[in-house]
């Protein structure tokens, strides 16, 4: 059988369009969703609400970087809060003993957290499923359990005081939003580099992607790292927002928060997490009256979605669009 | 010139000697079947071969140079490219991006790789599909985007372990005509397969494997004639 003839450099670039599509349609997905954020002072001023939204950035920010690890890459770690709690800790250290300006400070958590999910990436390298789960959860709950008795140093539960960076809460808000963006620009273009496609070869089949020549061993570490260090950037920030740090930062809940978002907004999707974060925490503000219960909901939530809507919201929001192309 | 030498090859697997002291050569530009009943080890091979399993003894050149014990990414950068028999694919990526994962993991630009992925794509007959997930694909689709995975860089050497089982006679012959194609401009290949009618059109030579152990390497005519490979697949009722 004679080949084919050679296709044209008009369907190479269609084909190349076609197959980021999906990425690229999230990704603006998101930029529009954020825009929508962006306006929100502009009807919103009551600074209960702002904080709650502000929050909810900073959890934008962990689901962002927890899917880049889970849903890209297929590497289901409980310590997303922890690298969050890690980068509150090195510019909140920093800034309560040696005076290190807030922003250096940022930029040290980032590097630091970074470091950690590299060490850890390499640690657990060869865990799956709930093997990686246990042991990430293990060192999560030392880690918390670290820095909640090292009273001297950290003060423990009592918290640990540091320098904000402004006082507008309009100004944080819009900060948060900024770093948030960013994020997802930076993230955007990692899933439409080689790296996004190998990260998600080795999230379908690590040994395919093995055999491909995919070097699984730095694509894997990578990733955790990428992803520690996006954590420890949201806590860094988090923590100067918030003017102090505590180990409530690390708690399991906050690591089921994040995991919440992810799964209801669509794992493995760019827009969705991002999304569910905002719906998922304000939800968990109006259910605060019913203290414990509210995990009760969100767990109900997290195992129809994962039963039913495998790609969570993202997916439904699609399937819709797609019912009303056909009508 | 000699591609691939397989010296002593043993592997254990508790008291089951899976592969047993084999030892055969491939020259570059070979086609080389590799035939043998169920469980004669010829996986198992393969898997050493393409470094997803460590050899307990023996010696493995490629080019004349030891490359037992690496890892097949490592392998995969060296040249060998290995198709399973139970088909691996990223079920939730497109064809072409099944296709541009190799190609650009194997040091291909980002145009170049989409170019060869849309030429194997048309030659395997797998344009109305392009964009459809892996994972949505038929068996037979999906055995004929994970063959392509194997060529979007062309390998030294390519180990095809069965791959016309299970898949729709059309999509064997379209497999049939790429190898056949490759082979004329002097792709190496080991191919494992239980279809003897294509072993015996593709495959000039057969190495038979039976019980972990090579028990003939020959012409493919001359291994399926030796009473030894008709016992081994009728389990001794021709002897």
């Amino acid at each position: 059988m004679a080949p084919s003839s050679a296709t044209s450099p008009a369907a190479d670039r269609s084909g190349a369009q076609l197959s980021n599509t999906k990425t690229t349609v999230e990704f603006r997905a998101a930029l529009v969703a954020m825009a929508i954020v962006a306006l929100i002072p502009l009807g919103v001023s009551n600074p209960y609400w702002l904080g709650v939204l502000i929050v909810s950035m900073y959890f934008a920010i962990l689901a962002g970087a927890w899917n880049l690890l889970a849903g890209y890459t297929g590497q289901f770690s409980l310590a997303p809060a922890t690298f969050a709690m890690i980068g509150a800790y090195t510019t909140g250290l920093l800034n309560h003993y040696f005076g290190v300006a807030p922003l250096l400070g940022i930029v040290a958590a980032v590097v630091v957290s970074g470091l950690v999910g590299l060490l850890l990436g390499r640690a657990v390298l060869r865990l799956v499923g709930p093997y990686l789960a246990l042991t990430t959860l293990s060192f999560a709950e030392i880690m918390r359990l670290v820095a909640s008795n090292s009273i001297d140093i950290t003060r423990g539960d009592l918290g640990l005081g540091v320098e904000g960076l402004m006082n507008s809460r309009v100004g944080w808000y819009y900060l948060f939003l900024g770093a948030l963006v960013v994020l997802l620009i930076l993230f955007y273009m990692l899933l439409r580099s080689k790296a996004g496609l190998f990260l998600q070869a080795i999230r379908d089949d690590e040994v395919a992607a093995r055999r491909a020549g995919v070097n699984v061993v730095f694509w894997k570490t990578a990733a955790f790292a990428i992803s520690a260090a996006a954590s420890g950037f949201a806590g860094a920030l988090y923590a100067h927002f918030a003017e102090l740090v505590t180990p409530e930062l690390g708690l399991i809940g906050q690591t089921g928060l994040i995991v919440s978002m992810t799964v209801i907004g669509g794992m493995g999707t760019l827009a969705g997490p991002l999304v569910a974060a905002f719906l998922v925490y304000v939800l968990s503000e109006w259910l605060r009256d019913v203290g414990g219960y509210q995990l009760v909901v969100f767990a109900a939530l997290v195992i129809i979605f994962a039963r039913f809507f495998r790609e969570g919201l993202w997916g439904l929001a699609r399937a819709a669009v797609k019912r009303r192309g056909r009508a | 010139m000699t591609l691939l030498s397989v010296r002593g090859v043993s592997k254990r697997f508790g008291g089951l000697v899976a592969v047993n002291n084999v030892s055969f050569d491939v020259a570059a530009g070979e086609l080389v079947g590799l035939i043998g009943p169920n469980g004669s080890g010829k996986t198992t091979l393969l898997n050493i071969l393409s470094g997803l399993a460590d050899p307990d003894g023996g010696e493995i050149l490629l080019d004349n140079v030891p490359c037992q014990g690496l890892t097949p990414e490592r392998l995969a950068h060296r040249g060998v490219m290995r198709m399973f028999q139970l088909t691996r694919v990223f079920r939730r990526m497109n064809v072409i991006d099944n296709l541009l994962v190799a190609g650009r993991a194997l040091g291909l630009g980002a145009d170049e790789a989409l170019a060869r992925a849309d030429a194997l794509i048309s030659e395997l007959r797998l344009d109305v599909i392009r964009h459809l997930d892996a994972g949505q694909l038929s068996g037979g689709q999906m055995k004929l985007l994970e063959f392509g995975v194997c060529f979007m860089v062309p390998p030294r050497i390519a180990l095809l372990d069965e791959p016309f089982a299970a898949v729709h006679p059309t999509m064997k012959e379209i497999m049939g005509d790429f190898i056949r194609s490759r082979h004329e401009k002097g792709q190496t290949f080991i191919l494992v397969s239980h279809d003897m009618p294509v072993v015996v059109e593709l495959c000039p030579r057969a190495v038979c494997m039976n019980a972990g152990a090579v028990v003939i390497d020959a012409t493919t005519r001359e291994v399926l004639n030796d009473p030894r490979v008709i016992e081994a697949y009728l389990g001794g009722q021709a002897a």
